[in-house]
């Protein structure tokens, strides 16, 4: 009978410790394929922007835009520079999800390309290109290249948290300006909320 | 040791929730707190920093649009006056432009510009000339409108010179031929233009041409050239709606009737004869944002077999018949089996009800399918996916699979249409031999700005396949629906709302699973039937009518119509000796030749020739078309060189249903990379700590 007893006892644990390695490597390989998922957005954000500069200098030498990739579905609109916080960018046309994985987006507001680049308002992921736009302070230089070449300077105004269920886009037809948007708060965890973060510069200098 | 460890697990799992909830705790604070952020927002603004029209000079608010629609519904042909009134609320004189829809089968064919109590008529013109027209008269001071297509169911009016606080008043008329389709006869009225996809590089950045030079939101690009021209600008929900508008329809039906209704809005119905009604919307304040569709059905005994109507004009005898083919008896029920290829829009202006409404279709088409029949499923946004590699046997394990496939999809993105249609023209490529029927359901709002390379892709590819669309939403492109089904040799479909989906999909399920009549013929005893259209004849679904419009010297005394249903022959003989002569009969049939112009072009590389024959055509017979406008222009002028004319491009509403954020307006600026990397880094740690506990102890 104590014999017994010793057996069934140790055939329990055996089995208990073959279900830990289970439940273990299951909650081993879930958690890497999460930390797989969120390296794979930086790792997007990041070699993205590489293809985006050979793209926009090929757009600038050529006054046509070109595609940073045969499939992709925008292009490359502009370049943002951001001295104090050694910030280079390219920007991309549009602000639809797919675009703003690979680059900050101009949101298309004009009425046509000629007042389009009248008011340019960007807009770019909080966790990843845009992650900045929390550094930024009242006073700092922006610089701006569109697709003329020619270089914007801009010198920031005012930073701003907007509802986006109650105010709408901040659009101004009349004046040069620059707006920059992104998600808050900036370390919120959980996606699809409705603040946002307003960074609005006035252009003070034209470069070239 | 032993004692210590679990605390140890406790501790580190305590730390690590805490730093989750510390991370998502501000935006749900954020959320649920909206007043400290509201404040916030207007004391800046007070502050005039953020609103820029605070610190500088208040924008010069654009004209104000009222919209009364005023149909005739006689019999078959609807004659339709779109009035608009431009009101200028401002101190300064103002130009309006408006991008707005009519049906896509409209012949539009007069212009009054109304101003005070004078009505100047307008003139048709090639598009160049009567643009020109317009733009002199507009610099003179003299008021002026002009009517221009865009597609065949865009147009732009624009109204220059409206002075300070006074109206100026459009009046736009069509015709078009009422619909008819098992049993019933229906109409629509598209109030606003449907935000359009624009596919493609954009072109000119550097200088806009002026010639394809639109104010609408999107850029004009190598795959769409006047993109500018059919986007206009969309009001943002949270502003009040515009374009208010009343619809106001007297309809002599001809025949007596069982009911009168509209799936879209409420109506209020009055019977004013022995046979007539007037229809009006039930709620005054409604506007443009959601088609209009009103349907009426005869008694059953009632439904006339066969309608012939003439027209003389120029020594020339017009006609157009509309026959009844004989109905599928159940005994015809097919037994061939299908194979059907499922297309569903998934892009952003699918979002919110019109995502619901074709997943609601798509479950239903997916139960019709029996295990002899073979299926796949395809979505499609930017990127195009499909649910099999090839078409599989529609098994009931597969079928569930798929309905769990539609239930998890989700609207966001493009409308690259272009690939999805390559894709499901591709599917079963290889199986030339298969005797199945070979449908493909086309799940879509048709919101996009390239039909012209769509449709010519299905005219390059479509083989034996049958293509049926299924319009979705308040703003569907009944241009693309229509032609899209014309091109793919099918029919077309539209559900407006979620109630409707059960009723649409059962008819067109009665298309689908009944033999067609197909090769149909029109012989008359002599020569003398000319430009026969549409051209060539399309094959007739369950409950379709034979709808065609030709010319003749001489009127023969009948036709013999043959066609083959399910394999056995057809043929009937329409006696014409009883046609009845009435008006708009020449307006059609030009209007039909013009359309299938338009269809060659999208074959030949080599325009200016179809544009010739389709200007001639146009100017002829005083219609609007992509080549010719209407331009009415006031003589005198009454604005000085002195005082500055604005030019605003009229907002529109976002269509009933569709969501904001889908399409334009805020981005979603946030990536769940830091949720990922959070909730990935403490399943790793809970790992370790837990092994280390279980395994060593």
């Amino acid at each position: 009978m104590p014999d017994m007893a010793l057996v069934s006892t140790a055939s329990r644990r055996l089995v208990t410790i073959r279900m830990t390695w289970v439940m273990a490597s299951l909650l081993f390989a879930f958690g890497s394929w999460l930390i797989g998922q969120g390296a794979w957005i930086h790792l997007k954000a990041v070699s993205a922007q590489w293809l985006l500069q050979q793209a926009w200098h090929t757009s600038l030498n050529t006054h046509v835009p070109a595609k940073p990739w045969p499939w992709a579905d925008t292009w490359p609109v502009g370049r943002l520079i951001v001295p104090r916080l050694d910030i280079d960018q390219i920007i991309l046309a549009g602000a639809r999800g797919q675009s703003l994985a690979f680059g900050p987006g101009k949101v298309r507001n004009g009425q046509d390309s000629a007042h389009d680049s009248q008011n340019i308002i960007l807009s770019g992921h909080r966790d990843t290109h845009f992650s900045f736009m929390q550094d930024i302070q009242d006073g700092d230089r922006l610089i701006v290249q569109n697709p003329q070449g020619k270089w914007l300077s801009f010198t920031v105004r005012s930073m701003e948290v907007m509802d986006s269920r109650i105010q709408t886009l901040p659009v101004n037809q009349d004046e040069v300006d620059l707006r920059l948007i992104t998600c808050y708060p900036f370390d919120a965890l959980s996606t699809g909320g409705p603040l946002r973060y307003v960074v609005q510069a006035e252009i003070t200098q034209r470069l070239n | 040791m032993k004692v210590r460890r679990p605390r140890l697990l406790i501790l580190v799992c305590w730390l690590m929730s805490s730093w989750i909830s510390g991370l998502a705790l501000p935006s749900v604070a954020a959320q649920t707190t909206e007043e400290p952020i509201q404040k916030s927002v207007v004391k800046k603004a007070e502050g005039g920093v953020l609103l820029k029209a605070s610190s500088g000079k208040a924008p010069v608010p654009a004209p104000l649009l009222n919209t009364t629609v005023t149909m005739t519904i006689s019999g078959l042909i609807a004659r339709t006056t779109v009035s608009q009134e431009f009101r200028n609320p401002s101190d300064e004189w103002a130009e309006g432009v408006y991008v707005f829809p009519l049906p896509d089968q409209a012949v539009v064919d007069h212009l009054r510009m109304k101003i005070g109590e004078r009505m100047i008529e307008g003139k048709i013109q090639e598009r160049a000339q009567a643009k020109k027209t317009y733009n002199t008269a507009k610099a003179k001071g003299q008021p002026a409108s002009l009517m221009e297509q865009e597609r065949a169911n865009i147009f732009t009016t624009s109204v220059a010179n409206i002075a300070p606080h006074a109206p100026i008043t459009i009046e736009i008329e069509y015709q078009e031929v009422v619909q008819y389709d098992q049993g019933r006869f229906s109409l629509r009225f598209p109030m606003v233009v449907g935000p359009r996809y624009i596919p493609g590089q954009p072109q000119n950045i550097l200088e806009p041409s002026p010639s394809q030079h639109g104010l609408g939101w999107a850029p004009n690009t190598d795959q769409v050239p006047d993109a500018s021209r059919i986007t206009p600008l969309v009001q943002h929900p949270s502003h009040r709606p515009l374009n208010p508008i009343a619809l106001h329809i007297d309809l002599a039906p001809g025949m007596l009737l069982q009911n009168i209704e509209s799936p879209t809005h409420p109506i209020a119905i009055t019977k004013q004869g022995t046979n007539t009604y007037h229809v009006s919307l039930q709620d005054t304040a409604t506007y443009a944002d959601r088609e209009f569709e009103l349907i009426w059905a005869p008694l059953s005994h009632d439904t006339p077999q066969a309608s012939v109507f003439t027209e003389q004009r120029d020594g020339e005898t017009f006609l157009f018949l509309q026959l009844m083919p004989p109905t599928a008896t159940s005994a015809e029920q097919r037994i061939i089996p299908r194979e059907v290829i499922f297309v569903i829009d998934t892009s952003g202006s699918m979002g919110g009800s019109s995502l619901k409404q074709a997943k609601a279709a798509l479950t239903l088409a997916l139960t019709r399918l029996t295990p002899n029949d073979t299926f796949n499923l395809i979505q499609f946004n930017s990127v195009t996916h499909r649910l099999y590699p090839t078409a599989r046997l529609a098994s009931g394990s597969r079928i569930h699979e798929a309905q769990r496939y539609v239930k998890g999809l989700k609207a966001a993105g493009g409308t690259e249409m272009q690939t999805a249609l390559t894709h499901a023209l591709a599917q079963g490529a290889n199986q030339e031999a298969s005797h199945r029927l070979r449908q493909i359901v086309f799940i879509t709002d048709g919101l996009v700005g390239n039909e012209e390379a769509l449709f010519a892709i299905l005219q390059r590819d479509l083989q034996d396949r049958r293509l049926f669309t299924v319009g979705i939403g308040s703003a569907p492109n009944g241009h693309f629906m229509r032609k899209a089904a014309q091109f793919g040799k099918g029919t077309f479909t539209y559900i407006g709302t979620t109630t409707e989906v059960q009723d649409k999909m059962n008819r067109l399920f009665l298309k689908l699973e009944h033999p067609a009549l197909t090769d149909i013929t029109i012989q008359s005893g002599g020569s003398t039937v000319r430009n026969l259209l549409p051209n060539p004849l399309p094959d007739l679904y369950a409950g379709e009518p034979l709808t065609v419009a030709f010319q003749t010297t001489t009127l023969p005394d009948s036709i013999t119509i043959t066609g083959k249903q399910a394999g056995t022959h057809w043929e009937t003989t329409q006696s014409l000796v009883d046609a009845k002569p009435r008006t708009g009969i020449t307006v059609h049939w030009a209007r039909q030749k013009i359309a299938q112009l338009m269809d060659q072009r999208t074959r030949q590389k080599d325009k200016t020739l179809l544009q010739q024959s389709i200007v001639e055509l146009a100017l002829k017979h005083h219609m609007v078309s992509r080549y010719t406008s209407l331009v009415a222009v006031d003589v005198t002028p009454v604005r000085s060189d002195a005082q500055t004319l604005h030019s605003h491009a009229l907002k529109k509403n976002l269509p009933n249903g569709m969501q904001y954020e889908a399409i334009i307006g805020w981005p979603q600026t946030a990536t769940p990379a830091t949720l990922y990397l959070a909730l990935g880094s403490i399943m790793l740690c809970l790992t370790w700590l837990w092994s280390r506990q279980h395994l060593a102890g």
